[in-house]
This record gives C-alpha cells, sequence and structure tokens, in this order.
C-alpha cells in the first residue's frame, strides 16, 4: 500500500481526475504563501490573486502522480494539543483536511483512535517503516529535568522519546511556541526546565513554526513543499521560515497609521478602541513580533487579535511569557527593582557615602592640624 | 620640606565643605560663564574663563573627596596638582578676575564663581604664589597700617587739611559716638574731597559720627590676597576701634571689596562685636534721602548725560541698587541713563579684587575697561557716577589713559553738593 | 546573533541592574556631599534667602529659557544659548511626555499621564538631535570648550547622543528592524544610566544645591539673583 502514489492512493478513495487537479491546485495554493515561483490562476487562503506562472500545478500532480505518502509522526510533550485544535478546526478544512489525512500517513497522539501500548507499537512500527522518510512533528516543550519525571509517556521522559523519534526523521517541524520556544511551561520560573526541540536536537534540521497556536496554513505550507520538492523553506536565525515570519506585525499592521499618528486606545472601551487607534499603549508586542497574522489572518483570513481589538501578545517569540506584562506597553521593563531593591540600592550608596565621607572629613581634620602644627 | 602644590591641596581640602563641593558638582562644564567674564571678552583668552580659575579646586575636590576622581589620577587620566600649575594659576586668578560675581549671573547651575575663585587664591595665598605688586601691598598694610602708607602721622595731618580745606568739622576718635566712619586709604589720598563730602552729609544730617585713628584704613588687601589670617587682621582693627569708642554702627565708606568683608564676610570668620551695625554709605545716605534727614536741589546736575556705574561689591555683592537710582532721580531726572546691563547685571570696570595694584595685568586692566566705554558711548554719557573709589580710581586712570572726554564722580560728592542748607 | 534575546536582556536585568547603580550612584553622590557639611552662615541678612532661593529657580526654570535675549551674554552666543535650550526641550518633552517613555515610567511608579502626539514628540526629538550636534560642533571648535572638555565631557555627550539617535531611528524604522533598533536603544540607555553617577549629567540633581546656593547668597544681600 505504501508504494502506491499518492494519486493512486486517492483514485482508490474515489477522487476523480478532475477532484486531483483542484486538490493539486488546493497544495500549490498551500505552498503560494512560500517564496516558490509563484504560482498561476490562483487565490491564496487571502483571496489574493497570486500573479501567474504557467505549469505550477502541473507540477504539483506530477509530484503527486509519482510520489508516495509522506509520513508524519506527530508527537506531543508538555502542550495543550492548541495547535492540533487549530489544524484540525482550521476554517479552511478541505486543504488541512487534505495535507493531513490524504497526502500523509501519521501517528497522532490526540487523533489516533486507538490507546495505550497499541498506539506505542503503531508508532515504533511507522518509525522503522519510514526510518529516514518521515517528518517529525513535535507540539510542546520537552523536559530533562529531575531525569525528565514531569513529562512521561508510558514510562519514558520525554526527552527519551524525542531522541528516539528524532533520530530516523528526515526533518522536524516544531509547531507551535511550546515546541519551538519552550512556550508556556518555560514561563517563570519554568519549574520543568522545559525546552524547545532546536535547542535538544541539533543533528537534524528543525523547523519552527512559532505562535499560539501556530498559524495552520503556515504548518501545511511547510509540509506541502516538503511532500512536493523533498526541500524545507529558507529560515532565521530562531529557525522561523523566512517567509512566514521575514515581517514584523507591525510593519503589516492595519492600525499602524494611528501608531504613526500618534493615536492610542487607552483602555478596551474607550473612544479610541472604538475608532480602531493603535493598541501600543494597551501593550501592543507587535513591533518586536514576526509572524503573518497581519497577512494571512486567522479563521480563513477573517481577523486577527489586533483587528479584533486586542493587542499582539508576541506569541511566535521566545520567552513571549516574560516578555513583560501582555497588558504593559512595550516599552516598560521586563523587569524592575522592587521598592525594597531600590531602597537598599539607596542605602548602598549611603553607605558607601557614609564611608568615604568618614575619610573626607577626617582627611580635612588632618589637613587643619596640620597647618596648626605649622604655626606652633 | 612642604612643596607650594602640597600646602595649596592643603588649603582646598580645608575649604572643601558642602557649599564648595556642592556648586562644584552641578557645573557642566557648559562655558557660558567665560562670555560673562570682562577679561574673557576683552582679550578673548580661553585661560580667563571663569570656569577655568577654579579647575585647580574642581581637581583637588576630585582628587581628593571623590572615587571616581581618584580611580582617574590611578589610571593617569587626570595628574596630581603641580607646582608648575599653582603658579601658572595664580597668574590667572589675580590679573584676571576682580571677583564681581558676574558670571554667577549667567551660569545656568547658578555657580558663586567669585566666592569659589576667592578660595582660589586662600591657596595661592597660604602657598606664597601671590604677585609681588599684591603682595608689597599687602605687607604694607600689615606693617603701617595701610596700603598706601596712610601711616597715623599722615592720617591726621590729611584729616586736619581736609577739614581745613573744605572748612568741614571731622570729628576724630570721639567716644560716645553713635556711628564709626572708616575711609578707605584711596579716598584719603587721592579723593580727598570725597572725605570732605561724606564729613558734609553726615554733618547735615545730624549724625553722632567719628573717625577712629586706629581703625582708619577700610580697604582689605589681606581679602584680595585671599589670605583669612590678613583679612582678620585687618577687620580686627576696625572692630577693635569700634569697640574702644563704642558705637553702634560701623559705615564702610567708598570702598566695595572692603564692604564685602566686613558686612558679608567678617561673620563666618571671626568674632564680631555685639550689637554694632555694618553699612555702606550709600545705604545710609539713601536711608538719609528717604527718611528727610537731607534733602536734596532736585534737578541739581540735570545736564548732559549721567550714567551709573554699578560697583559689583556695592551692588551687586552688597546689595545696594536701589539707593543710588532713587538719589540721581532726584539730582538728575532727565539726565540719568541707565547702562546697558546694568545694576545686578552690570559689567565690571576691571579694576578691581586688587588688580589695579598689579602691574602686570595693566594690559588685560585697560582692555577690559573697554567694554565700559562701550557701554559709556552707547548711552552717550557725559559723566560717569559711582560709589567705589576703586572702581573710581580704575575709571580716572583709564579715562586718561584712553583719553575719553567723560567726567568721572563719586556719588556722595554729588550729594554733599546739591544738599539744601537746613 | 540573536536580537531578541539581547533586547530581553536589555529591557530585563541589564536594565535592572542598571537602575539600580544609578540609584545607588546618585544615592553616594548626594549623600557625600552632605557629609562634607555646611558651616552655618552667621552673616545678618538684608533680605530673605528663602525668598531668594525662590526667585533663583523660577528665573532659571521659568524666566530665562523664555526670554534669553535680555540677557547681554545670549547676544553674544545665541546659537549655543538656543541650541541648548532645545536640546533640554526636546529632551524633557521625549522623556515625559513621548509615549514609550510615559510607560516606563508608569511601569516604574505606578502612574501614568497623557502624551503628546506622535509627531511632536517626533519633532522635537529631531530638533534635540540637531541641537546636540551643534553643541558638539560647539565645543570641538570654541577655544574655551576645548580647554575645559576633557574625555569625559565628550562620553558626556556621546552616551547621551546614542539613546537619541538609537530612540530616533526606532520610531522611524530606519536600517535595522526593529528589535535590533530597540536593543540598541536600551542597551545605550543603560550605559547612560551606569554613566550618570560618575559624570556631570547627574547635574540635574545638583542644579538644585546650586541655585539654591546661589539664590540664597544673593536672597540675603536683597539683591534679585
Ligand atoms: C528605560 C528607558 C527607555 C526606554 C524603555 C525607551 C524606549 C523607547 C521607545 C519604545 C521608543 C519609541 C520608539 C517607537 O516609537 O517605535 C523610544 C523613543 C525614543 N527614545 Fe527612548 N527609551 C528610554 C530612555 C531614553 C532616554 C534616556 C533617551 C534620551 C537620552 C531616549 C531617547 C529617545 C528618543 C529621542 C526617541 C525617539 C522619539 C521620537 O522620535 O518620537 N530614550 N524610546
Ligand atoms: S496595534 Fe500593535 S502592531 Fe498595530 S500599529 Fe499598534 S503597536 Fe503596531
Ligand atoms: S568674578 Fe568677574 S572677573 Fe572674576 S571670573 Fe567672574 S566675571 Fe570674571
Ligand atoms: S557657566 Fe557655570 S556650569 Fe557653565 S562652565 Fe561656567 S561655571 Fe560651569
Amino acid at each position: 500500500m505504501a508504494e502506491d502514489s499518492i494519486y493512486s492512493e486517492l483514485k482508490k478513495e474515489g477522487m476523480s481526475r478532475r477532484g486531483f487537479l483542484k486538490f493539486c491546485g488546493l497544495v500549490a495554493g498551500a505552498m503560494s504563501f512560500t517564496m516558490l515561483p509563484p504560482i498561476e490562476g490562483l487565490t491564496d487562503v487571502r483571496g489574493v490573486q497570486s500573479p501567474v506562472k504557467h505549469g505550477t500545478i502541473e507540477m504539483v500532480a506530477k509530484a503527486l502522480q509519482t510520489k508516495q505518502r509522506l509520513p508524519v509522526i506527530w508527537m506531543e510533550f508538555q502542550d495543550c494539543a492548541g495547535c492540533t485544535e487549530a489544524l484540525t478546526r482550521s476554517k479552511s478544512p478541505t486543504l488541512v483536511d487534505l495535507v493531513l489525512n490524504k497526502i500523509t500517513v501519521e501517528y497522532h497522539e490526540t487523533l489516533t483512535a486507538a490507546a495505550g501500548f497499541q498506539t506505542e507499537e503503531a508508532k515504533l512500527a511507522a518509525m522503522q517503516k519510514y526510518a529516514g522518510q518521515y517528518i517529525l512533528v513535535v507540539e510542546g516543550s520537552v523536559t530533562d529535568l529531575d531525569d525528565g519525571i514531569y513529562c512521561t509517556i508510558g514510562g519514558k521522559s520525554s526527552m527519551e522519546l524525542l531522541r528516539e523519534a528524532a533520530a530516523g526523521a528526515a526533518a522536524i517541524v516544531a509547531t507551535g511556541n511550546c515546541a519551538a520556544f519552550g512556550g508556556l511551561p518555560r514561563a517563570k520560573p519554568n519549574p520543568t526546565g522545559a525546552l524547545g526541540v532546536y535547542e535538544v536536537i541539533k543533528d537534524k534540521p528543525v523547523v519552527n513554526i512559532p505562535g499560539c497556536p501556530a498559524i495552520p496554513e503556515v504548518f501545511t505550507s511547510v509540509l506541502a513543499q516538503f511532500l512536493v520538492f523533498g526541500t524545507l523553506p529558507e529560515l532565521d536565525a530562531l529557525h522561523r521560515p523566512k517567509n512566514f515570519y521575514g515581517t514584523a506585525i507591525h510593519d503589516r499592521c492595519l492600525r499602524r497609521p494611528f501608531y504613526d499618528a500618534g493615536k492610542f486606545a487607552l483602555s478596551f472601551d474607550d473612544e479610541g478602541a472604538k475608532k480602531g487607534y493603535c493598541l501600543y499603549k494597551l501593550g501592543c508586542k507587535g513591533p518586536t513580533t514576526y509572524n503573518s497574522c497581519a497577512t494571512l489572518k486567522w479563521s480563513g483570513g477573517l481577523s486577527f487579535p489586533i483587528q479584533s481589538g486586542h493587542p499582539c501578545l508576541g506569541c511566535s517569540e521566545p520567552n513571549f511569557w516574560d516578555g513583560g506584562g501582555f497588558y504593559q506597553g512595550q516599552s516598560a521593563p521586563i523587569s524592575k527593582p522592587t521598592g525594597t531593591v531600590a531602597a537598599a540600592a539607596v542605602a548602598a550608596g549611603v553607605a558607601i557615602a557614609a564611608g568615604v565621607g568618614m575619610a573626607n572629613v577626617a582627611q580635612k581634620k588632618a589637613a587643619h592640624s596640620a597647618d596648626k602644627e605649622e604655626e606652633e | 620640606m612642604k612643596t607650594i602644590s602640597n600646602i595649596a591641596m592643603n588649603t582646598f581640602v580645608k575649604e572643601t565643605g558642602g557649599y564648595v563641593a556642592a556648586q562644584l558638582e552641578a557645573c557642566t562644564r557648559c562655558g557660558m560663564c567665560a562670555d560673562a567674564c570682562h577679561f574673557y571678552v576683552a582679550t578673548g583668552n580661553p585661560e580667563y574663563a571663569p570656569v577655568w580659575k577654579i579647575d585647580l579646586l574642581k581637581r583637588a575636590y576630585e582628587q581628593r573627596f571623590t572615587l571616581s576622581g581618584k580611580v582617574k589620577l590611578a589610571l593617569g587620566v587626570d595628574k596630581p596638582v603641580t607646582d608648575e600649575d599653582i603658579q601658572k594659576f595664580s597668574k590667572i586668578v589675580y590679573e584676571a578676575c576682580t571677583m564681581c560675581n558676574k558670571c554667577s549671573m549667567v551660569c545656568p547651575m547658578g555657580l558663586q564663581l567669585g566666592p569659589l575663585i576667592h578660595e582660589v587664591r586662600t591657596s595661592m595665598s597660604n602657598a606664597g604664589v601671590v604677585p609681588d605688586d599684591l603682595m608689597k601691598a599687602v605687607n604694607k598694610q600689615v606693617e603701617e597700617g595701610s596700603p598706601l602708607g596712610v601711616t597715623d602721622d599722615v592720617y591726621d595731618d590729611r584729616i586736619e587739611w581736609v577739614a581745613d580745606e573744605w572748612e568741614v568739622d571731622i570729628p576724630v576718635d570721639v567716644k560716645g559716638a553713635d556711628t564709626l566712619v572708616v575711609f578707605s586709604s584711596i579716598e584719603v589720598m587721592k579723593f580727598p574731597e570725597n572725605i570732605a563730602a561724606i564729613a558734609k552729609i553726615l554733618n547735615t544730617a545730624g549724625e553722632k559720627w567719628t573717625l577712629s585713628t586706629a581703625g582708619r584704613e577700610v580697604v582689605n588687601f589681606g581679602f584680595y590676597e585671599g589670605s583669612e589670617e590678613r583679612t582678620k587682621m585687618f577687620m580686627q582693627r576696625i572692630f577693635d576701634a569700634a569697640k574702644e569708642l563704642g558705637v553702634k554702627k560701623i559705615v564702610v565708606t567708598e570702598c566695595g571689596h572692603a564692604y564685602d568683608a566686613l558686612r558679608w564676610t567678617s561673620y563666618n570668620m571671626m568674632e564680631v562685636p555685639a550689637g554694632i551695625e555694618i553699612t555702606h554709605i550709600v545705604g545710609l545716605i539713601g536711608e538719609y534721602v528717604r527718611s528727610g534727614k537731607i534733602k536734596l536741589k532736585a534737578g541739581a546736575f540735570d545736564n548732559g548725560v549721567i550714567t551709573f556705574h554699578d560697583a559689583c561689591k556695592i551692588q551687586r555683592r552688597g546689595g545696594h541698587i536701589k539707593e543710588p537710582r532713587e538719589i540721581l532721580k532726584i539730582l538728575a531726572p532727565n539726565s540719568f541713563k541707565e547702562m546697558s546691563p546694568s545694576k545686578e547685571q552690570a559689567i565690571c570696570c576691571g579694576g578691581g579684587g586688587g588688580v589695579i595694584a598689579i602691574k602686570e595685568a595693566d594690559p588685560v586692566r585697560y582692555a577690559a575697561f573697554e567694554l565700559k566705554i562701550d557701554q559709556m558711548k552707547a548711552v552717550g554719557a557725559d559723566a560717569v557716577v559711582m560709589s567705589c573709589s576703586n572702581c573710581r580710581l580704575q575709571f580716572t586712570d583709564c579715562v586718561q589713559h584712553f583719553n575719553l572726554d567723560v567726567k568721572v564722580k563719586g556719588l556722595s560728592q554729588m550729594v554733599a553738593d546739591a544738599l539744601e542748607e537746613r | 546573533m540573536n536580537w531578541t534575546a539581547v533586547l530581553e536582556f536589555a529591557r530585563g536585568p541589564f536594565f535592572k541592574v542598571a537602575l539600580l547603580v544609578f540609584i545607588a550612584g546618585m544615592a553616594y553622590r548626594i549623600a557625600r556631599i552632605i557629609m562634607l557639611g555646611w558651616k552655618k552662615d552667621r552673616v545678618p541678612p538684608r533680605g530673605s534667602k528663602v525668598e531668594g532661593a525662590a526667585i533663583s529657580f523660577l528665573k532659571g526654570i521659568l524666566i530665562w529659557p523664555f526670554i534669553p535675549w535680555v540677557k547681554d551674554t545670549f547676544k553674544r552666543n545665541p546659537i549655543i544659548y538656543i541650541a541648548g535650550g532645545l536640546f533640554h526641550l526636546g529632551l524633557f518633552v521625549v522623556l515625559i511626555l513621548g509615549t514609550a517613555h510615559m510607560l516606563v515610567w508608569k511601569s516604574l511608579l505606578g502612574f501614568g499621564w497623557a502624551t503628546l502626539p506622535l509627531p511632536i514628540v517626533d519633532w522635537l526629538a529631531a530638533v534635540a538631535i540637531v541641537a546636540m550636534i551643534v553643541l558638539f560642533i560647539h565645543r570641538l571648535t570654541n577655544p574655551v570648550m576645548r580647554l575645559i572638555s576633557g574625555w569625559p565631557e565628550w562620553l558626556n555627550l556621546l552616551f547621551v547622543f546614542l539613546p537619541m539617535v538609537t530612540g530616533y531611528m526606532m520610531t522611524h524604522h530606519l536600517f535595522f528592524r526593529y528589535e535590533v533598533l530597540f536593543s540598541l536603544h536600551m542597551l545605550s540607555v543603560n550605559v547612560m544610566l551606569i554613566w550618570i553617577p560618575i559624570s556631570r549629567i547627574s547635574h540635574f540633581v545638583f542644579y538644585f544645591f546650586s541655585k539654591a546656593i546661589h539664590g540664597a547668597d544673593f536672597g540675603k544681600r536683597s539683591v534679585s539673583p
């Protein structure tokens, strides 16, 4: 069965040639957000007409006719399954469904029908069968602290499981901020010692798709590209696909003109908020957050937090939980001395001054008495 | 052996209290004070910038009192103060500063630069690097009681002569008088008419006053020098005389520096006999006029253009800004014109602070006076009045030097000439 | 290099340390001065010292900055007076009435206030930057300024200039990515905070000492300071 091409698999499921080509169009569309050659005659998820270039659908069709399904093993560690939720409840279900169900085979802890050791065995079997070919998707952070006891599955720690699964993977996709950078579990004081995947696995390509959750379209696009071309997108220093994480939210934000004019909402229900003013003062992290929310938007291009009136939380950046309060302007310091510490600093300063001051006074006295001696 | 830099630094250490330190800390080294100083403006020599004149004080403070200064010294980015430094700055602070404190009016931080420069002079004086001319005058005052050689005998002769010549009563050494009047030897030797004038005013006002032979010299060259010891010594002579005669008031005549010393400095240096008020003759005359004790002929000098030169130590540093103006508005209601700037912002004549006593300072002294010339020209002054005989000496000398067509007048003299007979 | 981490460091622990150094350093400076002690002034005054000090501040803060031309020294060097004035105006407006900075104060003090529209703040920031360049050139060329400027004076200019320029670039998204500029801004701000207590930028505190001394000295003579 595995030897069959994707096309033949789909045909078996009763897909017509016409349906197949439409499907190829969708896959091509998923990739159209990437920096691949612009794809002809397609509208992307935003409904924007992609620049036309001949032959891309054919290219996708050819790939799907020759290539086999892409094996995907999806593992969850310290997570909330939010990324999975986002994917499965995505407003572009056809696309996600097609990519996740039709072109990939998977082991997925949340979605799998099986349970207990059965699933573990299925996973091991898949890993063996597709050794060196599968994509390992990780959702959630891993931990090694205290022998990894904070996250174990079937008696194995998350770190062991990750290493085991990574060994045979062709590439790893860390979806969501937790898998990418440690996310919520890593928030101070990081009790479980949570880590991002790319901090642990150094010998395999790791693509980070941070976000809380990751944007489904971005995820599928990366998978589609790997499927069709066998390549991974170009990454930035934080292992994020440059094409989706290349510009700051702030630079594409629809409220930006208000920022430039210095017009800010001061609370969530004031005049400014009603007029759609910039949310900087309400804590927006858009200026330092790199993601595609402002362009792809969510729920099939319907809206995104800032559009809906909520400041950007910076969820695609490392340590976003500790990057200053969510509702505190970005310029506010992340850590500041408490009143007590500040008072201690004053006390320290005064103490040094007292020492120096005493020496100074003694020096003056000495100068005076030296003079007196002279006179005598 | 103690080097002069040792002694100077030691003095700086003694002088530096909160008052000095807080101001040194405040200076931003913005350089604005330079444009206030007549010596800098006249010569363009950056070393005459007021802030530079306190540079030694600042370095001493940093090196001796602050951690950062000690670190700088250890790292070699600041050098210890050397004997040469002291010598170099001695010329600057004695020859090119009149302690007029105009710079403090300009300093955005309000540094009292005049008093701070005085501290520098004190160090110089302790270290014995005072210009020769000035030191000679100081020594003369120590030995003979007056820098101009007005000994007891000379004094008696001169006063007797003034009394005869101008036909005024001049009481000398009268026990039980209310007021001790102390002249400066400049007046005694160079402007005797001033003595006559003041005597006439005091007599007309019915003041019970006296002179003292022992306390005859108000000029304080120790204060010019910056020597605490000699400043006190000269003031002590006056205070002793005042106690001896049992007066209630000491009147300083037309000498600015003496007024600064006696009125505004003595109390913090020494015991001032209790119950004695110290004032300036301008203040006293002002009081007479206000209270009607003397009456002035209105418009007595109302011709040409008359302007008033504010003496730094009597007006800006003395506080008697209003009195001369009230008087001049009576004497010359139409002719009196203010120079610009004037009052507390006035420009110094360039001769005060002992500068005029130092021969080597002549070039800068004359250069500085050119600012005054410009000011007088701007109002078209035919005559210039002042209440300080040190300024008057500078004006008379410079009027001659520059060949100017301006009359130099003493305020008391004008008042005396315009007195209504009782 | 990962700028997000740099930014986090600069806004986080480094800022905290810099602020503490600033607080301790200023406490040290002030306490050291006070420890030197003040001699009691025994001179009988002719006028009120308190009044003198009050007028001194009034003139220094509210009068001279707005009518400097009545002073004769202004006429000799108007550009420098204006540059100095505009620099301080720009600085205060940017630091107090700029939105980003108000939020810093708010976070530190617990309360905020209304701010000026960005374009106004922005223009004043530009003016302050130009003024600093003018002041720099003046320090470089004027003989008095050259004489009285040691390396600390040059560093003063530099350490205040850097936050100004990086802040301005940040607002305009010039040349670098935002978090890069933000990082540089915060790094330079922190360096400045540490530099203030060991330098003459601390004049903003001692101003109150020296102006009070000045006012009292004049007030007791009943001369307007
Ligand atoms: C804790 C201290 C500080 C923080 C957190 C901070 C943060 C910021 C932020 C977030 C901006 C706005 C950038 C934008 O609009 O995108 C800014 C602008 C600016 N900052 Fe700061 N800053 C601090 C201290 C300073 C200091 C001490 C100076 C000057 C010496 C300074 C000078 C500026 C300037 C000139 C601007 C540009 C204003 C404009 O063009 O509108 N900042 N700063
Ligand atoms: S709402 Fe946020 S992202 Fe949008 S302009 Fe304001 S600060 Fe920038
Ligand atoms: S006190 Fe007068 S003479 Fe001395 S530096 Fe200041 S302005 Fe110049
Ligand atoms: S004007 Fe004042 S602050 Fe400026 S350099 Fe002179 S003394 Fe220092």
